[in-house]
């Protein structure tokens, strides 16, 4: 994966054109209602995220991207399900170790909503240029420096998978084993972690480098080459987002739907 | 443009570091001037491109006495909006160059002339004439990651030359370029000065240097010699330690005129006049030889490949049909324009690239079975940037996680040990963290690293890139140790002094396919000077005086050449 792009696949679907500061609005809202409203929204969300990616085309790779997230929903599940503080109501057990109703059904609702997260932000990763999302924030009046963390944040995992791939040949080159039985994968794992913080700082000096020698954020009155489409559909599509996020909060804190 | 460089007995000083890093420099780039610097590694060259630059302090904390100005403007007050437009840095590797966020070339020097608040109308004609003037018209579209080292350097310079500076600094802009390319870098310097740019370029490469007006010679920190190329660079202005180029030299040891010393056909005319003595064969020969020791027994390995092709998803063709084979203990240098596929050549030996067609034969063997780890007991794979290989908090242990992977018997681990580090010069930095040395000493790190397991074949990627003369010469004798131990050595390398010097076969690769293949006597000789010129190269400099003085020889170096004039009179 080249880290320029991250997670980006280049497309022209209805989503691919959308305006980012629009799309970074409803993913707000994805968040805002699976984290506020009650636990059975849960499963209309994410079939609404997986049909908006599966219309932009983006689905394998959502689908793709999920591998890495899902040992942490499992973990989520697994935790809650056996150590659940203070639950009584076991379904099943094995040994001193139970599950129990209160565990498994709260390690549901954590993972689903977590799962929500996971499935709209590589969503919005996927059909969303980082550069674009910069343009957008700075001609919405971001100041330079907020601009530059949310694309470093957006670009992070990416560029620190691109770095962990070059080590990883690196040791290969030097007989490290990293294909065979899990335990073997694992240990392959543990040299890497060090040299990845740590080049990451040192990637962190370079961009600064780079940008600086292009004079970024020296003037406030910058151009922009590349230009970010903002139609009367993003518009009206931003407006109707806002008025889903104030109504889905007042619901929240009203409790107007049944849980 | 009335924009200058001015320095004033400036002395830096790194936070914690015991000496300064500049120590009462007083130098001046007029607008439309170009100073070249030089010196050793570690000399100050790059703290004083980042001053000049106003990197230090503002970017680069660090405290500087003395005065330092560009124009009117003092760079110790100077912030970013000061300089803006006015000056602009190249530095020598990509990775700290490129915005990492654009999708094409061309948005990628878009992004400098924003930042300039440039008309968006306006870009586009910038944009293109920059890279014509780069000969790089045909990336404009590409994504920069996908590029190669080489070309992404371009991009880098062509991204800072777009913004249109009054004082360009560059810091080994041309490290990664191949002969032709660095060539082109300084007529465009030239270009430039003439439009009354001023110009400072830190430099190991004697063809940018010689084109500059003057050369600033430091030494741990000290300015010690500013003046012409030819005497700034001769035997009398040099720090201990650093050769004259190969020019030089010969204009030195024909007594001809300094400043006409990287004239090629003066040079030749003079040593053809001159009647001697030549300078004593010790002075010109390199310093004590070095020895390896092989320490596992294990036969020589044959490579074969056989009509190898490969494309890089996405659908960019890298090889097209390479058939060669590597016979045991061969030494290989492969050279070649930037993009020609040298890089993508290498990485099938050990199998971090897999041919999309044809086979790998190792010792015989398909390698499309056998896992990296496997081919890397046998074929020893040297990175170009050290970066993307070290990876442990020491260079002993950094030497040492190839031969513990390997389970060797802790005896045997560490006279592997002791003698890489030996042998690649460490002795004196082994508990120290490879992060805290330089870069020329990073890669002898990555080097040493590889040459502890002790393979069969070493691949070397650009060992000679970012390493100053006696860097350059001690990779060099690396090498010959490699080769008297019967290892196979494949080296990519740009430098084509050190290819004939030190390697017994040339492959030269052009658009994915191997252009020639010979002995450096039949590859750098006359017969091939087109084609060598259509991929970007040139025989190396002491070759080109033998054929201007009608000699049938291709001497590799001054040394040689001298050698061949003293016994022939």
């Amino acid at each position: 994966m080249p880290a320029a792009t991250g997670y980006y696949v280049p497309g022209t679907s209805w989503l691919h054109r959308r305006n980012p500061v629009t799309k970074l609005l409803a993913l707000a809202w994805v968040l805002v209602t699976a984290f506020l409203l009650p636990p059975w929204v849960l499963p209309i969300l994410i079939v609404i995220v997986v049909l908006v990616a599966w219309s932009a085309g983006v689905l394998p790779n959502l689908v793709r991207a999920m591998r890495i997230p899902a040992a942490l929903l499992l973990s989520i599940l697994l935790v809650n399900a056996f150590l659940f503080p203070g639950a009584t109501d076991r379904i099943v057990g094995i040994g001193p170790f139970g599950i129990t109703r209160e565990g498994l059904s709260f390690g549901l609702i954590s993972a689903g909503r977590v799962l929500v997260a996971f499935l709209a932000s590589v969503t919005f990763l996927l059909t969303t240029l980082a550069d674009d999302l910069l343009e957008a924030l700075i001609a919405r009046g971001a100041s330079h420096r907020i601009a530059f963390v949310v694309l470093s944040a957006v670009q992070m995992v990416p560029r620190l998978q691109a770095r962990a791939g070059s080590i990883l040949e690196a040791q290969q080159a030097r007989g490290l084993a990293v294909t065979g039985s899990f335990v073997t994968r694992i240990r392959a794992l543990v040299p890497l972690v060090g040299p990845v913080l740590l080049g990451s700082l040192i990637d962190v000096r370079e961009r600064t480098f780079a940008l600086e020698a292009r004079g970024f954020g020296a003037r406030p009155d910058r151009t922009a080459y590349r230009i970010v489409a903002d139609t009367t559909v993003d518009r009206v599509a931003r407006l109707v987002l806002l008025v889903g996020i104030v109504a889905v909060v007042v619901v929240a804190v009203l409790g107007i739907l049944p849980g | 443009m009335t924009d200058d460089i001015r320095l004033e007995e400036v002395r830096v000083r790194y936070p914690a570091a015991r000496t300064p890093a500049l120590d009462g420099v007083t130098l001046a780039v007029e607008s439309g001037g170009r100073v070249g610097v030089a010196g050793r590694t570690g000399a100050g060259k790059s703290t004083l491109a980042l001053l000049a630059a106003g990197f230090i302090p503002r970017v680069v904390r660090a405290t500087v006495e003395g005065r330092a100005t560009v124009g009117e403007t003092d760079l110790v007050k100077a912030e970013s909006k000061d300089l803006l437009g006015r000056v602009g840095i190249v530095f020598a590797t990509p990775a700290n160059q490129l915005s990492a966020s654009k999708l094409t070339v061309r948005e990628e020097l878009a992004f400098g002339l924003e930042n300039l608040a440039v008309p968006r109308s306006e870009m586009d004609g910038r944009i293109d004439a920059v890279l014509a003037r780069l000969g790089i018209s045909h990336l404009a579209d590409r994504e920069p990651f996908a590029l190669s080292g080489g070309e992404q350097q371009r991009v880098a310079i062509a991204s800072i030359v777009t913004m249109g500076t009054d004082v360009l600094v560059l810091d080994e802009p041309t490290a990664q370029l191949d002969p032709v390319g660095s060539e082109a870098i300084a007529d465009l310097l030239a270009e430039l000065a003439r439009e009354g740019v001023a110009v400072l370029c830190a430099e190991h490469d004697p063809a940018v240097l010689r084109t500059m007006d003057r050369v600033a010679v430091l030494e741990g920190g000290r300015l010690t010699a500013l003046d012409i190329p030819g005497r700034a660079l001769g035997t009398a202005a040099l720090p201990e330690g650093l050769e004259p180029p190969t020019l030089v030299r010969l204009a030195e040891a024909a007594g001809a005129d300094p400043a006409r010393a990287f004239d090629e056909s003066f040079v030749a005319a003079a040593l053809t006049a001159h009647r001697g003595p030549w300078p004593p064969e010790s002075a010109a020969e390199p310093a004590e030889r070095l020895a390896w020791t092989p320490v596992r027994e294990r036969p020589g390995l044959a490579i074969e490949l056989d009509d190898v092709r490969f494309s890089y998803p996405g659908g960019v063709e890298a090889l097209r049909s390479v058939s060669l084979g590597i016979e045991p203990g061969e030494t290989v240098a492969i050279v070649g324009q930037n993009g020609s596929g040298k890089t993508t050549l290498v990485k099938q030996l050990n199998g971090l690239l897999r041919p999309t067609n044809g086979r790998v034969l190792l010792g015989g063997r398909d390698s499309a079975s056998e896992p990296i780890s496997r081919i890397a007991e046998l074929v020893g794979f040297v990175f170009q940037s050290p970066d993307d290989q070290l990876f442990e908090r020491s260079v002993e242990r950094e030497v040492s996680f190839g031969p513990r992977r390997m389970g060797l018997p802790a005896e045997t681990l560490t006279r592997l040990v002791d003698q890489a580090i030996e042998l690649a010069g460490l002795s004196g930095v082994r508990t120290t963290n490879p992060y805290d040395l330089d870069l020329s000493t990073r890669k002898l790190v990555g080097l040493a690293s590889v040459l502890a397991t002790d393979p069969s074949v070493v691949v070397l990627d650009e060992p000679t890139t970012g390493q100053d003369g006696p860097g350059v010469a001690r990779v060099g004798r690396i090498v010959d140790a490699l080769r008297e131990a019967g290892k196979s050595v494949v080296a990519i390398t740009h430098d084509m002094e050190f290819a004939a010097a030190h390697f017994g076969r040339i492959v030269v690769m052009r658009r994915g396919e191997v252009a020639a293949d010979g002995p450096p006597s039949s590859v750098f000789g006359p017969a091939n000077l087109e084609l060598l010129a259509s991929t970007g190269l040139r025989p190396p400099p002491a070759a080109r005086v033998a054929a201007a003085m009608g000699r049938t020889t291709i001497p590799a170096d001054a040394g040689e050449l001298l050698r061949e004039l003293a016994r022939s009179r």
